[in-house]
């Protein structure tokens, strides 16, 4: 429904304003996609000492702790396990998770999945990536203060994130680079929502728009309501640190007036519920079009898919209270939270019923994008379920803080997110770099991936089971934790395959973009706009903007006679 | 460095399977097993615990089954023709109203409403000191250590007779336990494994928690909130008595208290009246 026209401008020259400075949201969101891989490595290298410090106590990690803490003769010091794991909570959230799903895809599947020629606030979009930059290195600047990088957890509760608790700089930056973020969050929110609403193809309504721009879509509304939530809460936070104020101070600790710490937990997880759905929303909508696209089938249900979606989202915004149980709320609002909390599982079962619905008396084509859709639903129905212990206030009040927790989330938010990237990345690779990934490695990353991923999330949730509490750094103090020594050297082998396995993928990924064999414009034989135009696309994306005819999974119909799927600028073909 | 380097990683090649040889003697399902329950009401989280596992297992199954058995099914080698269906056919709408139905109902309105009775009607629902015989106890905690408090001989907190114990806590079996718990400076969390419980400590405020100990022994208590780097420190010793060896105990330390808080020393005085 294009209100206005979008001109083709003339190709970027230079290589600053080809590669660096680009207004081209296709070259944005590649930009995004390597910042969000780059950081998946550093927190996922961080996640391997923090294993390894678990497992074996007092070991040197070989070579990489050598090299980082030569003065403990490689064993990583209590304060650096701290930041450790709240540097990999932070990095893994906000800078790599965020950009890959929501920077990268989303800048790149919006213009081309319904058909526009670039997002609608070219300049607001690069301003996005470089403010993110900015913020990513306010992040790592941390690291070199001499007091160290923020060490309170990903969370940062008051007071411990307070001067009392965080003498050093590094928290600040911290804070800091999570309110940049945060601006640059909001710049990319108002424009996918202004892009989708504004340019959507001539004909394309929004039950014709793929599912995976639904999960954009929401992601966006939902980034564009909270982030600023955080941004309110980091910036108090600020001013209790470097102004001297305080809102967050309580008890002795404030020599004057004095705040409230649970104050900020109600700001951080009013924001932090949603945040978790900021983060999956995407990976739903490519999981549900892949499945979709492979097995060879219209999406099962597709509207009540995006309808949960959007329920979903609704729902997101009044559960947050569970991550507070052990506050000793009124019980008025356990109850109220408890419930809300569960009436996710509403939308939550539609959509497993409409996956397995989609696979159902389909004709499954077992690419790697699908091997991973898969196992998306695989691992989040795990998370999912196991999200019902957290949900009850009464088990909650055993789980709360354990590894239990810590496994759950990771299913959810780690093991479905990566997956459904890793399922978008393979499957979008042709239209992004023109090229195929190799399948036979594709297959054996996800099969890998898929073993370390569930050893380490079931085993932390064992773990957790067992009693072990989280951010410990020699869990084995305790005398009742001793027996859980094999079940953490367990998790951590796993942790290494999983690792291992992510080599395979960045050399397989490295490799096919250096070999660069031209792939046909279409090799999934898909019918959304983005496979109607070249592999790679251009930089214009469509020549004539298209006129959409039809929905976006229209594959497996009887009625056509050569191939069995159509095109969305084809009418429906009926028998 | 070249050197330590390689023989540390030789040092530890050949002592990693010492740890995964530890404690083998343990089968799985007791290496994972949670700590005994010591309390009077924790089996009631241990059975919804196992309740929702139930359930679970049952649902994850039934995602299993489906992705197994139609991926088998529905292959491409297999099934060479997809059936063509947007899912939207009135048996198709009410399959999946069925489902969603049988989870919300079936399962999750059961346990919303059989945990608010648990947590309402016993943990959430504080004893009476005035009208029954209950053990109080003030919990401080601070970086990196419990405080415990006991109002002596006189009853009340706060006076020159209380007793007060660093990382000790003992406390008698059969018998109301009511604790109330702030922090100093950060958040902590008073965390009782054996009795499957935890509550925030929270400066500036004071929370509390009740119940009641069934076994004499020792056992552990820990931090659970993150709270600095020695975090993982923060532990605290429980020993549960039978009433005469508490008596024997509280009495003795009772004579100690007297004869050591100094009066005069304000930092002896931390407690607060009891709310």
């Amino acid at each position: 429904m294009a209100s206005f026209e979008q001109h083709i401008h003339d190709k970027p020259t230079t290589f600053i304003s080809k590669y660096i400075f680009s207004f081209d949201h296709k070259v944005i969101g590649k930009q995004y996609l390597w910042y969000g891989i780059f950081f998946l490595l550093v927190g996922g290298l961080m996640a391997l000492l923090i294993r390894w410090t678990l497992a074996f106590p007092g070991h040197a990690m070989p070579i990489v702790g050598h090299l980082l803490f030569p003065a403990t003769n490689g064993v990583v010091p209590p304060d650096s396990y701290a930041m450790l794991f709240t540097m990999h909570g932070t990095i893994m959230i906000f800078f790599a998770i965020t950009p890959i799903l929501i920077g990268a895809f989303g800048n790149f599947c919006i213009p081309l999945m319904i058909g526009a020629r670039d997002m609608v606030f070219p300049s607001l979009n690069m301003m996005s990536f470089w403010v993110a930059v900015v913020s990513g290195l306010l992040l790592l600047a941390g690291l070199i203060t001499p007091l160290g990088a923020a060490a309170g957890g990903w969370t940062s509760y008051p007071t411990l994130s307070t001067l009392l608790g965080s003498p050093g700089v590094g928290q600040t930056l911290w804070t800091m680079s999570i309110f940049v973020l945060g601006i640059s969050s909001l710049m990319g929110a108002v424009n996918y929502i202004t892009t989708i609403i504004v340019l959507r193809a001539p004909g394309m309504g929004y039950f014709d728009m793929p599912l995976t721009i639904w999960g954009v879509w929401m992601t966006s509304i939902l980034n564009a309501i909270f982030i600023p939530v955080l941004g309110a809460g980091c910036l108090l936070l600020i001013f209790d640190r470097v102004f001297g104020t305080t809102f967050f101070l309580a008890g002795a600790t404030a020599t004057q007036g004095g705040g409230d710490p649970l104050l900020f937990q109600h700001v951080f997880w009013i924001f932090g519920h949603p945040e978790v759905y900021i983060l999956i929303l995407p990976g739903w909508g490519i999981v549900s079009d892949l499945l979709s696209f492979f097995a060879r089938k219209p999406a099962f249900g597709a509207k009540a898919t995006a309808m949960c979606m959007v329920s979903i989202t609704v729902l997101s915004t009044v559960v947050y209270g569970h991550h507070m149980f052990t506050t000793q709320m009124s019980p008025l609002l356990t109850q109220t939270f408890m419930t809300l909390t569960m009436t996710i599982s509403i939308p939550s079962a539609i959509f497993f019923v409409n996956w397995l619905g989609t696979l159902w008396k389909g004709s499954i084509r077992f690419t790697s994008p699908m091997l991973f859709s898969i196992g998306v639903i695989f691992v989040f129905g795990l998370g999912g379920l196991t999200g019902l212990y957290l949900a009850t206030v009464t088990t909650d009040l055993y789980l709360h803080d354990t590894y239990f927790v810590v496994g759950h989330f990771h299913y959810t938010m780690a093991a479905s997110v990566l997956l459904a990237g890793f399922a978008g990345i393979y499957f979008w690779m042709p239209k992004m770099f023109g090229v195929l990934m190799n399948e036979f490695w594709g297959k054996v990353h996800f099969w890998l991936s898929f073993l370390g991923l569930n050893g380490v999330f079931m085993g932390m949730m064992l773990a957790g089971y067992g009693g072990m509490h989280r951010r410990l750094y020699d869990p084995f103090v305790y005398e009742f934790l001793q027996k859980l020594i094999p079940v953490n050297t367990f998790i951590t082998y796993s942790s290494l395959l999983m690792g291992g396995a992510q080599v395979i993928f960045v050399i397989n990924f490295i490799y096919s973009i250096v070999k660069n064999k031209k792939v046909e414009d279409n090799p999934w034989e898909v019918g959304t706009l983005e496979w109607t135009i070249p592999s790679p696309a251009p930089h214009y994306n469509f020549k004539e903007i298209p006129v959409v005819k039809c929905g976006p999974h229209e594959l497996g119909n009887p009625a056509l006679k050569d191939r069995d799927f159509q095109y969305q600028t084809e009418e429906l073909v009926r028998g | 460095m070249v050197r330590t380097l390689f023989y540390n990683s030789v040092f530890f090649l050949f002592t990693f399977p010492a740890f995964a040889a530890a404690k083998k003697d343990l089968s799985f399902w007791e290496m994972i097993a949670p700590p005994e329950d010591i309390s009077e009401n924790g089996h009631l989280i241990t059975w919804l615990f196992n309740y929702v596992t139930g359930a679970n297992v049952f649902f994850m199954t039934l995602v299993i089954l489906g992705i197994v058995v139609f991926s088998y099914l529905y292959s491409a080698k297999r099934h060479k023709k997809a059936y063509y269906t947007y899912g939207d056919k009135k048996a198709h709408i009410l399959f999946v109203a069925a489902c969603c139905l049988a989870v919300f109902l079936g399962v999750d309105m059961n346990i919303t409403r059989i945990s608010n009775e648990d947590y309402t009607k016993v943990f959430n629902k504080p004893p009476d000191p005035t009208k029954e015989d209950v053990v109080r106890i003030e919990v401080l905690a601070q970086q990196w250590m419990w405080k415990f408090r006991y109002p002596g001989e006189d009853n009340v907190f706060n006076t020159a007779d209380d007793v007060v114990t660093l990382n000790d806590l003992r406390v008698p079996i059969n018998k109301k336990v009511y604790f109330q718990i702030t922090s100093k400076d950060v958040i902590h969390a008073f965390y009782i494994p054996n009795i499957k419980r935890k509550i925030d400590a929270l400066p500036g405020k004071i929370t509390w928690m009740w119940t009641k100990f069934m076994k004499a022994g020792n056992w552990e208590i820990a931090c659970a909130e993150m709270c600095g780097t020695h975090h993982y420190k923060m532990q605290a010793f429980l020993t549960t008595y039978t009433q005469d060896d508490f008596d024997k105990w509280y009495k003795n330390a009772q004579k100690y208290a007297e004869l050591e808080n100094n009066p005069e020393d304000p930092t002896v005085f931390w407690g607060w009246k009891w709310y």
